[in-house]
């Protein structure tokens, strides 16, 4: 290792509270990225899982509602990369993790120099610039693609920040003691090895964890099909998709979770191949007896709304998929204050719901259900009559799916 | 301590640390995965409704009367007349109608005049709602009557239009494809099982006029069954 403390004579003694304020902002982010990891790693069992959504981990109920902004991030298409290659992808926050662990690993290294050279404040400065560059470009992500901040996330934020702007103030201080004559070779020689330290401390998590995590196996995705996929009851909603792959997927129009599944599909690219036929299945037991409470107060009026709507259908989809918090709010209070509010943004639709013919028409779409003895939940997603397993329509939509197409792709061949 | 030996020892705690926890969090979902692999979801599964008045009485009754008077029974079975009816349910008119008490929620009186099996606006309203507020039954009943005025036979021949006037409102109003599989269809004329005065309480599609046992009986009791076979 190149000696950081041989030109003494350059150096100045550390700047001890600041390096101790750089390294609890370091600390802070392991924490924040750790809990956030934790959280990822511990849906790879395919399970639903409470996530910690507290500025400080630990305190606080964990969100096992799915309600909350965590969640949301959590399970949108920007939580992990490389999707399609790995069950999940990798979790953005593991080489998190191994950036503030390095960044705390370093700071501690320089509490305990008896001097401080400008070169190492210099690199803490750029390293510490990628998790800032990092979080400005999540933030931007969570505030124009998802809608709402994760807490967690904003404890990584505000860490990154704090450790930037704890590293400039130690390079000033550093600075205004005594200036750094060395050498450049020698300066890139120190980078450079900081820099392979910090690149391994990087890469042993996410080589860990792809190492370490379950494989996918083949036989999970041997799923049985519909008994009936045909539309007898003319219930489903054609979306006209581009694609050419025939899909149902089954959907409540007020379920966050079937707008985040929509919007997963969307940014995967996957659902550009397929052709996508719409059957509601409203949990609303105000036409729904399957559930005994309404999980999504209001779904039946929408759901009749987008079945009076027809080729319109997308437009009011989208529409109900953005104003699902009010929409569920309006039907907790009264079946009619939705019917009021769909009435008002699509008046050509004010003669068609809440009248006996459509009303018959959403029971069908739950016979349609009841016929191919589906679980009562959404989304469920069917490519070429065989179902995406339920546990992989979040993290792991964007693998299954490729997979679904594959499969499906070589058994067209063959034939 | 020498620096250097100082900058590995923290390292090595920074891998060790961060290394630890990533292998131990990846390792125990995967343990939990291999737990679940196998197991059946605990997700109810869509199904038809079972309500807690389907006694086994009631399914018997039922069961007798979709084989016998459904539509779908087969070539020349559209319904049950009035003697078939009585031997389908095996028992007596008041039995009969008692078996239908619990749904009294459920139910509606679809009221004809005097001598007619036509729908009025009120009738075809009625019909509807109750048609439309399915839920998750599975089974239509159709029970047509007619009051004792005129002759058995003619009454007869009156609950029987008057039931396929309700049927066929039905067919084109909800075009649904399953119709035969669900409907059950009596006609009872004067014979059989006559709503005495306790159903006037009930749903008519005549609710603001009289209601005495000869208004009660020219009718079409209908109800949806929320009962799996």
């Amino acid at each position: 290792m190149p000696n950081a403390e041989g030109g003494q004579r350059e150096a100045a003694a550390p700047p001890r509270k600041t390096l101790i304020v750089l390294a609890g902002f370091a600390l802070a982010g392991v924490v924040f990225a750790g809990v956030s990891s934790y959280d990822f790693i511990a849906h790879l069992d395919r399970q639903v899982h409470a996530i910690t959504c507290s500025i400080v981990p630990g305190i606080g109920p964990k969100d096992a509602s799915g309600a909350s902004g965590c969640h949301a991030v959590l399970m949108s298409p920007y939580s992990s990369v490389l999707r399609e290659l790995t069950w999940g992808g990798i979790p953005i926050a593991l080489p998190a993790l191994g950036v503030f662990a390095f960044l705390l690993f370093r700071a501690i290294d320089l509490l305990w120099r008896k001097r401080l050279l400008r070169r190492e404040t210099q690199f803490m400065i750029a390293a510490a610039a990628l998790p800032v560059l990092t979080s400005i470009i999540y933030a931007i992500i969570s505030a124009t693609q998802i809608g709402t901040f994760c807490k967690v996330c904003v404890g990584i934020y505000v860490a990154s920040l704090g450790v930037f702007a704890a590293a400039i103030v130690a390079h000033v201080r550093a600075g205004a003691a005594e200036a750094d004559p060395s050498g450049k070779s020698s300066s890139l020689g120190l980078w450079a090895f900081y820099f392979v330290e910090g690149v391994a401390l990087v890469a042993l998590p996410v080589l860990l964890y792809l190492v370490l995590k379950p494989a996918y196996a083949d036989s999970l995705l041997r799923t049985s099909g519909l008994r009936h996929p045909e539309d007898k009851y003319g219930v489903m909603l054609d979306t006209r998709g581009g694609g050419q792959v025939p899909a149902i997927e089954v959907l409540d129009p007020l379920c966050p979770a079937c707008k985040s599944f929509s919007e997963r599909l969307a940014a995967s690219g996957l659902g550009e191949q397929l052709q996508v036929k719409y059957v509601l299945f409203p949990l609303d037991k105000e036409c729904n007896w399957m559930v005994n409470e309404s999980l999504h107060a209001g779904s039946c009026a929408v759901s009749e709304a987008l079945l009076c709507a027809g080729e319109r259908a997308n437009a009011v989809l989208s529409w109900a998929f953005a104003n699902q918090d009010d929409l569920r709010a309006r039907g907790g209070g009264s079946q009619s204050a939705v019917y009021a509010r769909i009435k008002q943004v699509f008046p050509e639709l004010a003669g068609c719901v809440g009248q006996p013919a459509v009303r018959a028409r959403v029971n069908k779409s739950l016979r349609w259900i009841v016929a191919n003895s589906l679980p009562v939940l959404t989304p469920q997603l069917f490519v070429r009559n065989q179902k995406v397993p339920d546990e992989d329509t979040d993290l792991g939509l964007d693998f299954v799916l490729s997979r679904v197409l594959a499969q499906g792709a070589a058994a067209e061949v063959r034939r | 301590m020498n620096a250097d030996r100082r900058h590995m020892i923290l390292g090595l705690v920074a891998f060790f640390s961060v290394g630890i926890s990533v292998a131990t969090w990846t390792r125990a979902a995967a343990v939990r995965l291999a737990e679940t692999q196998g197991k059946a979801p605990e997700v109810a599964t869509a199904s038809a409704s079972d309500m807690g008045y389907c006694t086994g009485e009631l399914k018997v009754i039922l069961r007798r009367v979709l084989t016998s008077c459904g539509l779908a029974a087969g070539p020349g079975s559209r319904g049950c007349q009035p003697l078939q009816a009585r031997q389908v349910a095996s028992m007596s008119g008041g039995d009969f109608n008692a078996l239908f008490a619990p749904l009294s929620e459920r139910a509606a009186i679809i009221e004809f005049d005097k001598d007619s099996a036509e729908l009025d606006a009120a009738g075809a309203d009625l019909l509807e709602r109750t048609f439309s507020d399915r839920r998750g039954a599975s089974y239509f009943f159709v029970v047509s009557r007619a009051s004792p005025e005129g002759s058995v036979e003619h009454n007869r021949d009156l609950s029987h239009r008057r039931g396929s006037a309700v049927l066929d409102h039905i067919r084109a109003k909800f075009q649904d494809p399953d119709i035969e599989q669900e409907v059950g269809l009596l006609w009872l004329g004067e014979e059989f099982a006559q709503l005495d005065q306790q159903f006037c309480q009930w749903r008519r599609s005549r609710a603001e006029g009289e209601c005495t046992s000869a208004d009660l009986n020219r009718s079409s009791f209908i109800a949806w069954i929320d009962c799996r076979l």
